[in-house]
């Protein structure tokens, strides 16, 4: 235990990413169910609003800050130097304390939940002035600051880490150009974290020193600007979005391309795709702030419409390496294919609200809600699954059941879409999110009900993972170092990869050594 | 490097390009022109300053068709394999956030003990 605690080692410090963002992932389930349980029915008192406000809170904050972002850091530290061919991360030390000022920091937003007055409450976007009531929010919306400061500066040092990697520890050979889409994602990611992240730490040193050190940032009767509040968040809160799957992009891509037994169809295209993503998000932060009436709707109109073409390239591609492959149907692809279906669904759906007419009858309802949820959910978490599946025999040296693999699949992908479809019609019927219950009108009723029945089915889903884990350690089939016929040179190294990971330094001549060797 | 400074150069030009446009197209709005500037500067600076710190960085990684023993021995470097000084950074830095806002005491010891221990692993560092 101590050695791992103190480990400089990147795979032990992208395992404990890995392990701690599932463990959050399992708390943020568990207030989702509470959460559908609560709307389950109209006019149900289960939960209770003020409880009802923690738990949404604590639900979406855990996913976007301490599951979904983070797990693709995690990955990455793990197989950042396996894939160029280095020892270790460029600062093992830097490395290790941003993996733990990332635990502690998860732990104290939900440490929050034993303080008085309860875990923060003011939603995963903590707008100011609510947030700032600091009696009516009490210590809880204190430690989750805390908590999401410590995990911003985590992600800062790290995105600062894998910069200096990719560039300066790439092996002989392992040129920019062969170097696997994975990682040219998360350079992407490491560039947009460097710009947007510290909007995010000053923000909420602002909203800090607001509530304690009686500061007027955000209070307008002061002359404060709630407004600013908006752009500062955003201007971070849109690149996190990409943050959140622009790595997932790099996985389906590793995993489309061993599959379909092909090379990458339209490399360069990919990585130019990845950075006018990146690039372009940081120019559309407003467009979550249309109907503020404080900013300019056309620019940002725009330049989020733009997003859908490198984006629909990257859709291109991966329909071109599937093209006359031999495809084989496993649980990796199968969630990768999953990805690309629910994806669509989220951009599509992210086209239309780009549009400030439709953004206006949209905004904050629950057809956002299930916007987002089609990105991050149907998106990012089917990629995460795929992930876990493509990568457990090499970070744990062990394979995983296919069969339950399959199963675990079949449950997720029909209970996530049972579960958000009806979340479109809600939300075109105008029931309002962030609201703790609803009146018996329309369908509402119904389109609830199917939801939370959906939540059922997507949960066996995830404890179908945990069971296919247990059986798997049980059972303790040794995995080979290439069991999937992988390209990238992660798969040459052994499974788990040695201390410092390769015998000898590798000597690369192509964009697919492990087919080379 | 020659990718990094291409990359970050042309970020930096595209980020201009955005805040230009945003300044005009938005009617001078000034968060959001404040913003994007501040980016723009430190994209160029990054640029910048790899032009002029890595110019004659001359990497194996660059060279496609580098050999193994170009890269052997002392050019490798020499990387830790444990340190206990980050978890007790990581514990720090929340008691000394935490004492800040509840327990201002706590907060001013930790800040210290903060800094001793940054101090204390740069100077393992430097050894290993």
């Amino acid at each position: 235990m101590i050695e791992w605690i103190t480990s400089t080692d990147h795979k032990k410090i992208g395992t404990t990413y890995i392990v701690a963002t599932v463990g959050f992932f399992v708390l943020a389930g568990i207030s989702a169910m509470l959460i559908r349980a609560q709307l389950a029915v109209p006019e149900n008192t289960f939960l209770g609003p003020h409880l009802y406000n923690q738990i949404f809170t604590l639900h979406g904050t855990a996913m976007i800050f301490f599951v979904i972002a983070p797990f693709g850091i995690g990955l990455a530290n793990f197989l950042i130097p396996l894939q160029i061919g280095a020892p270790d991360m460029a600062f093992p030390r830097l490395n290790a304390i941003g993996v733990w000022l990332f635990v502690l920091g998860g732990l104290t937003v939900f440490a929050g939940l034993a303080s008085y007055g309860g875990a923060a409450a003011a939603g995963w976007t903590a707008y100011a002035p609510l947030s700032e009531i600091a009696q009516g929010t009490g210590a809880g919306q204190d430690m989750w600051l805390v908590g999401l400061l410590m995990a911003s500066v985590s992600t800062i040092l790290t995105a600062i880490n894998f910069l200096v990697t990719v560039f300066l520890m790439r092996a002989p050979g392992m040129t920019m150009f062969r170097i696997p889409i994975f990682t040219w994602e998360m350079l992407a990611t490491s560039v947009l974290i460097l710009m947007a992240f510290p909007s995010l730490a000053a923000v909420f040193a602002m909203l800090l020193i607001d509530r304690h050190l009686g500061g007027h940032f955000f209070d307008a009767p002061y002359g404060g600007n709630p407004i600013l509040y908006q752009h500062l968040f955003w201007f971070f809160g849109h690149p996190e979005v990409y943050v959140m799957i622009l790595p997932y992009f790099g996985i389906v891509t590793e995993i489309v391309a061993t599959f379909s037994r092909k090379p990458v169809f339209g490399y360069v295209g990919l990585v130019i795709a990845a950075f006018a993503i990146a690039g372009l998000s940081l120019g559309v932060w407003a467009h979550h702030m249309f109907t503020t009436g404080a900013v300019s709707n056309p620019f940002f109109s725009a330049v989020s419409f733009l997003i859908a073409v490198p984006t629909g390239v990257k859709f291109v591609n991966w329909i071109g390496t599937m093209w006359k492959g031999s495809i084989e149907l496993s649980t990796p692809m199968l969630f990768a294919i999953g990805f690309m279906l629910n994806f669509l669904i989220g951009g599509i759906t992210g086209v239309m609200v780009a549009s400030p007419p439709l953004d206006y009858d949209a905004h904050d309802s629950y057809f956002i809600v299930q916007h987002f949820h089609y990105t991050l959910g149907g998106g990012s978490m089917f990629a995460l699954f795929a992930a876990l599946f493509f990568w457990f025999p090499k970070i744990f040296g062990i394979c995983l059941d296919e069969r339950l693999g399959k199963w675990c699949f079949a449950f997720t992908f029909v209970g996530f879409n049972v579960t958000f479809v009806p979340m479109a019609f809600m939300g075109l019927e105008g029931m309002a999110r962030r609201v703790y219950t609803y009146p018996p009108v329309e369908h509402l009723a119904l389109l609830n009900g199917i939801a939370s029945a959906g939540t059922v089915v997507l949960a066996i889903g995830v404890v179908l993972f945990f069971v296919n884990v247990l059986v798997s350690a049980a059972k303790r089939v040794p995995a080979p170092a290439n069991p999937w016929g992988g390209y990238s040179l992660e798969w040459i190294a052994s499974s788990p990869p040695p201390e410092f990971n390769f015998e000898s330094i590798p000597q690369i001549r192509s964009r697919r050594p492990a087919w080379d060797a | 490097m020659k990718t990094f400074v291409v990359l970050f150069g042309s970020s930096a030009a595209f980020g201009a390009a955005i805040a230009v446009t945003y300044f005009f197209v938005a009617h001078q709005e000034a968060a959001g022109t404040a913003l994007l500037g501040i980016m723009t500067a430190a994209l160029a600076f990054t640029a910048g300053y790899a032009v002029v710190a890595e110019r004659d960085a001359d990497l194996e990684g660059d060279d496609p068709n580098a050999r193994r023993d170009e890269a052997s021995g002392e050019i490798v470097g020499v990387f830790t394999t444990s340190s206990a000084y980050p978890i007790v950074i990581a514990l720090i830095a929340l008691c000394t956030l935490l004492g800040l806002l509840f327990v201002p005491l706590l907060g001013g010891v930790s800040l210290l003990a903060l800094v001793y221990v940054l101090w204390r692993m740069g100077a393992e560092s430097a050894r290993t």
